[in-house]
């Protein structure tokens, strides 16, 4: 909403109130100002009249003059066609501040200049609020005989210097995108009276109608429609115009502007048609039209059932509440008109507009609600205003269908209420005087007042929106700060969030950036999916295709955040994020890592760590281990559910309390190289087990005061063996001697068949009892080589 | 006199030694069992009785004098030997040969759990929802009913009539409002991701993080909201910087409040950041609407409470000068290793 103070002045006395101030309490009182602009402007200016005027001896178009402006006279340089003798006009003096610059002495083709002879165009006069015939356009401004020689304050004597503030509102003060409510709230604020035009009543004014007016739908519950036999179309005075342009509405001719201006008054939209257009007298609203429209701006539109439409005779005049028809708009000879003035459901009138693109000011003011009044303020305003600016005569008593169901609503709060939520202590005479500020017409009883809220105030409707207006008013900034009193509570981190950090620190202190990825993805993202969750829920409506579903594993996310980074000349890049993901019913948050490159390097040192796959089930395992999940209650199997994501020979499963809960591995090759990406070795894994199942306590580890035995061997085996079996069945065989198991080589080659590999383990020996002697493990050992030799035909490499 | 002879002849040996293994050398040649002083030990025997003392003193004499001239050289030899490997051993300490490598939480959780943190100092618990979430939840229960003009205000991305990616952490308010079945207080912040239909450019995000915070109990006014935010405040932005009110609109708060905080770039003189006013806008809150409070079945007369939203996005870009929005969510190495801690 666009607030010219000018205008507001002529409903609020804003004398002695600078600027600034009136600025800044509109913002204490909560509304925000998107811009002030300022028309007409620039300092030094005065009133000069030409008494001298001859051409410029050295240009074909310029002037040379002398000014008088009452104390001086001024050699001023002037390029205007229509400068001459005997004018007057407005000087810009040396020193003049203008939108375009400063004015300077100069010296224009060897003649002296001291000022400037001003175009209103020069003065931050908009062109296209002056008349067509006016000087500025061509030329400099022509001054009439109303100013006197050296007089200043010359754009304020013409109308042109007004300041405009760009509101933004509140979607609950829908009353403030009319003018008259709005000068309401700004009086209030300002604590000043506010003088609104005495409206007139003219339902029953004018001669007995035939009109006949009827609504078919509950969306239309009120309407007010008057015949006016006579009106004069004509150029609308300038102060309509100007409060038009103020507010961006072009000014067409006196009729259309005035439906204008009262819309902007009263913030009711109102519609006229020439009376010609409408031969049966007769105006219908109906829903359940489907057709195609023409409306006001030459546009069709397709009308579907629902959308509320204005029609006469069966036939649609009209887009209720949005834009008017073609076929009956105001024409260049209309004489005769018929008013409209209605209520429309405001959900239906958002719901048609939007679907239309139409975000006319008439549907934007309907979709944000009304004054129950606002009809009825409408009519007689507009129609005072056709009396005065229109000839309007012959005009006939007002049709009314449904009425405005309006009753006054009264709010009853206490001053220890009021007192008890703000945390302050008003009294009782300064409650009075906001509210009557605020025209609430408070009746108090000791401690508590009723408020008679005005029509316009819909958003007032509970004694807590009473107790915000008396705050509002009265100023936030002397509240004080205190902390809520009250019984002590535990603060801390669920499981879930204490899981989340653990992740995080070993992560990051790992050498990985956490990422946070977005949730929408396209439908290829949703096709090749790592262990998707279910179903990928679809937008009704998504913002574009690449955003269209919820994803339903992270994998496409992380890759596509690897291809970024290596697109972008980042090596070594290592990831994670922790996130929901969501599919039909489903829910799950999920831990994904993606290495690729190096983990950890120095080049001087020639010392790296690759990331390969044991480097992120190392990383895994240390994970798990970390958050409660010892290696013994992890189970890594074979992968045996995705071969097309993931490498199908170097990728694995994991598993806890025998349920896959996580996949980790190469990048399948193939994916890869589709997206450019180097070797990638990426994990994905669902929290949920994790923090349903009870970690593994924390308990202290005796430390042993009896020495260790270690025992190196070499077997050769079929190289398809996995260690983790042979471990097993070290440790089985082993039983409580056993205290650790290790591989430290492997190594296939020469001195090995094919097909075959050597394998090396350490296994330590270790008593709680006693000091352990060879003779003690070597049955053990011997029974230990037995068993692998038995099992995996394990021979002790020779 | 002969053995005179050998220990001069010892010492000036000694002296001009300078090896370590020529010091052995020397030792092995005086001082071994077949060694010259050893030698002349053994000549004493062919020495009459009364003589023998003397020159066993003698020779033991020579025998000590050689022994400390040999341990002195050497403890002088080690010195110089280790003083030649520690300088041999010298390196480039301005050579960065190893950087451990640590990465970072990204800047949007280091916020969060700057505020989570802030909160669980006083008492809250932190709570959390779902995004995929019920319009009963997201707007029905906040008092935001169909056709509720500021269904506008945060334009929604629909999955069907009744479910949508939640547009506002409320949700989970609404939640645990219902949750608490009666039972106060109700202490909590709800961070979590948000969505909107909104084109994705430098300031706007279709998807972005939100935090807001809940309180319920008896007696709860505006100034424990203000006190509450201060110190939150103080918590994020450092001790110092005011806060002040400025009325405002959301359907789930009567008041509501927008908080501005003294511009942390200025200090409150007025710059680009805060476009000379000396405050920027951090967050929106109010007092809980009774309605909210009724429609979960919380006895409004009985019990007030306030409630607070704040962007995470808002407070990160501030905190760290990040210029756009959309930096945060392509996850570019180089931008995300500058956010070492909170700060």
């Amino acid at each position: 909403m666009n607030l010219s103070l000018n205008w507001l002045n002529q409903f609020v006395n804003l004398d002695g109130l600078e600027k600034e101030e009136i600025i800044d309490r509109i913002i204490k009182a909560g509304f925000e100002v998107e811009s002030v602009n300022e028309l007409g402007s620039g300092t030094n200016l005065v009133v000069g009249k030409v008494i001298e005027c001859h051409d410029h001896p050295d240009s074909d178009h310029l002037h040379v003059t002398k000014v008088d402006i009452g104390n001086e006279i001024l050699d001023i340089v002037c390029g205007a066609p229509n400068c001459r003798e005997g004018l007057k006009v407005i000087v810009a003096k040396v020193g003049a501040k203008l939108v375009g610059g400063e004015i300077k002495k100069s010296t224009i083709r060897g003649v002296e200049s001291n000022g400037m002879l001003c175009s209103l165009l020069e003065l931050n006069v908009p062109k296209e609020i002056l008349d067509d015939d006016s000087p500025s356009l061509n030329g400099i401004e022509e001054l009439d005989d109303n100013f006197e020689v050296g007089e200043e304050g010359i754009l304020k004597k013409l109308g042109y210097e007004d300041t405009i503030l760009e509101l933004s509102i509140y979607a609950n003060r829908p009353d403030c995108l009319a003018m008259f409510s709005l000068a309401k709230e700004m009086a209030a604020i300002l604590n000043r009276p506010c003088i609104l035009p005495e409206l007139k009543n003219y339902n029953n004014e004018g001669i007995d109608t035939s009109f006949i007016l009827h609504s078919e739908t509950d969306n239309c519950p009120h309407f007010l429609a008057k015949v006016v036999n006579h009106v004069t179309l004509k150029k609308s005075p300038k102060w309509m115009r100007d409060i038009l342009r103020s507010n961006g509405i072009k000014s067409i001719n006196n009729i259309v502007d005035i439906s204008n201006l009262v819309m902007l008054e009263t913030g009711q939209p109102m519609h006229f048609y020439d009376l010609r257009s409408n031969p049966h007298h007769e105006i219908t609203v109906k829903d359940d039209l489907e057709v195609d429209y023409i409306a006001l701006d030459g546009n069709t539109y397709h009308i579907e059932k629902g959308d509320l439409m204005i029609t006469s005779n069966g036939e649609p005049i009209g887009i209720a509440g949005i834009m008017g028809g073609d076929n009956t708009k105001i024409l260049d000879d209309t004489s005769a008109i018929i008013i409209e003035c209605a209520l429309f459901e405001q959900a239906q009138i958002r719901r048609t507009a939007n679907r239309l693109g139409l975000q006319t000011e008439a549907a934007m003011r309907y979709a944000k609600g009304l004054d129950p009044l606002a009809q009825q303020k409408a009519i007689d305003r507009a129609m005072s205003l056709l009396i005065e600016y229109a000839e309007a005569s012959e005009y006939e008593k007002t049709v009314e269908f449904g009425s405005d169901n309006y009753n006054e609503i009264v709010v009853k709060e206490t001053l220890e209420h009021l007192n008890a939520l703000i945390g302050k202590k008003y009294e009782m005479d300064e409650v009075r005087d906001i509210l009557n500020r605020l025209d609430f017409h408070p009746e108090i009883k000791d401690d508590s007042f009723i408020s008679h809220i005005p029509s316009y105030r819909t958003d007032i409707r509970i004694r807590e929106d009473i107790d915000e207006e008396i705050i509002r008013l009265s100023g936030y900034d002397d509240l004080a700060t205190t902390l809520p009193l009250m019984p002590q509570t535990i603060g801390k981190l669920t499981v879930r969030q204490s899981m989340r950090r653990t992740i995080e620190d070993l992560l990051t202190n790992a050498g990985l950036y956490e990422t946070i990825t977005y949730t929408l993805v396209g439908s290829q993202a949703v096709r090749d999916n790592l262990m998707p969750l279910g179903d990928a829920i679809e937008l009704k409506q998504p913002l574009s295709d690449a955003r269209k579903y919820i994803r339903t594993s992270l994998m496409p996310s992380m890759l596509e955040c690897l291809a970024y980074n290596i697109a972008h000349n980042n090596e070594n890049v290592n990831l994670f994020e922790i996130s929901s993901i969501y599919a039909k019913d489903m829910q799950e948050e999920r831990l994904a890592i993606i290495l690729s490159g190096k983990l950890q390097e120095s080049k001087v040192l020639h010392n790296t760590v690759d990331t390969n796959f044991y480097v992120l089930k190392g990383l895994i395992m240390s994970l798990l281990d970390k958050l409660g999940f010892p290696t013994g209650r992890i189970q890594i199997v074979e992968n045996n559910v995705d071969a097309s994501n993931m490498h199908p020979y170097q990728s694995a499963l994991i598993k806890l309390n025998n349920k896959v809960i996580g996949i980790f591995g190469k990048v399948h090759p193939q994916i890869a190289k589709e997206r450019k990406l180097p070797d990638a070795y990426y994990l994905e894994m669902s929290l949920e087990q994790l923090i349903e199942s009870k970690p593994a306590k924390i308990k202290a580890s005796e430390i042993n005061r009896y020495p260790s035995i270690s025992r190196d061997i070499s077997l050769v085996v079929k190289d398809d063996v996995k260690s983790s079996d042979l471990i097993r069945i070290i440790e089985r065989a082993g039983g409580s001697l056993v205290s650790s198991v290790e591989v430290f080589d492997i190594y296939k080659g020469e001195h090995i068949k094919d097909g075959y590999m050597s394998i090396s383990l350490n296994i330590i020996y270790e008593s709680k009892d006693k000091t352990l002697k060879i003779e003690d493990i070597n049955p053990v050992h011997e029974k230990i080589l037995s068993e692998l030799s038995k099992q995996y035909q394990a021979n002790l490499r020779q | 006199m002969e053995i005179e002879l050998i220990q001069s002849t010892a010492l000036k040996a000694i002296e001009n030694c300078d090896s370590l293994e020529e010091l052995e050398s020397i030792r092995i040649e005086y001082l071994s069992k077949k060694g010259k002083v050893q030698e002349m030990m053994l000549k004493m025997k062919d020495l009459p009785k009364e003589e023998k003392p003397k020159f066993g003193q003698v020779v033991n004499e020579c025998k000590q004098q050689i022994t400390k001239a040999l341990e002195e050289k050497s403890a002088k030899l080690e010195a110089l030997k280790l003083n030649k490997q520690l300088e041999e051993e010298r390196i480039d300490i301005s050579l960065d040969a190893y950087t451990p490598h640590l990465g970072t939480v990204h800047p949007l959780n280091l916020v969060v759990q700057a505020i989570e943190d802030c909160f669980i100092g006083m008492g809250y618990k932190v709570a959390e929802g779902p995004e995929v979430e019920l319009d009963y939840y997201n707007f029905e229960k906040a008092n935001i009913p169909k056709n509720h003009p500021s269904r506008d205000m945060q334009d929604s991305l629909f999955i069907d009539v009744n479910t949508l990616l939640r547009t506002h952490t409320t949700a989970i308010q609404m939640r645990e409002l219902e949750k608490a079945h009666g039972q106060m207080p109700i202490k909590l912040v709800c961070p979590g991701k948000v969505y909107r239909r909104d084109d994705d450019d430098a300031t706007h995000s279709h998807q972005f993080m939100q935090c807001e915070g809940l309180v319920v109990g008896e007696n709860i006014t505006l100034t424990d909201l203000k006190g509450t935010l201060q110190f939150m405040v103080d918590s994020l932005f450092g001790e110092g910087k005011k806060i002040r009110f400025r009325p405002s609109y959301f359907p789930f708060t009567e008041p509501s409040v927008e908080v501005d905080m003294t511009c942390h770039v200025c200090g409150g003189k007025g710059c680009p950041t805060c476009k000379g006013t000396g405050f920027i806008e951090i967050l929106g809150s109010g007092m809980v609407h009774p309605q909210v409070l009724d429609i979960n079945g919380i006895d409004s007369k009985k019990y007030s409470g306030f409630a607070f939203g704040i962007g995470i996005e808002r407070v990160a870009m501030l905190k760290y000068g990040i210029k756009d929005i959309r930096d945060l969510y392509t996850n570019d190495v180089r931008f995300l290793r500058s956010f070492k801690r909170f700060d």
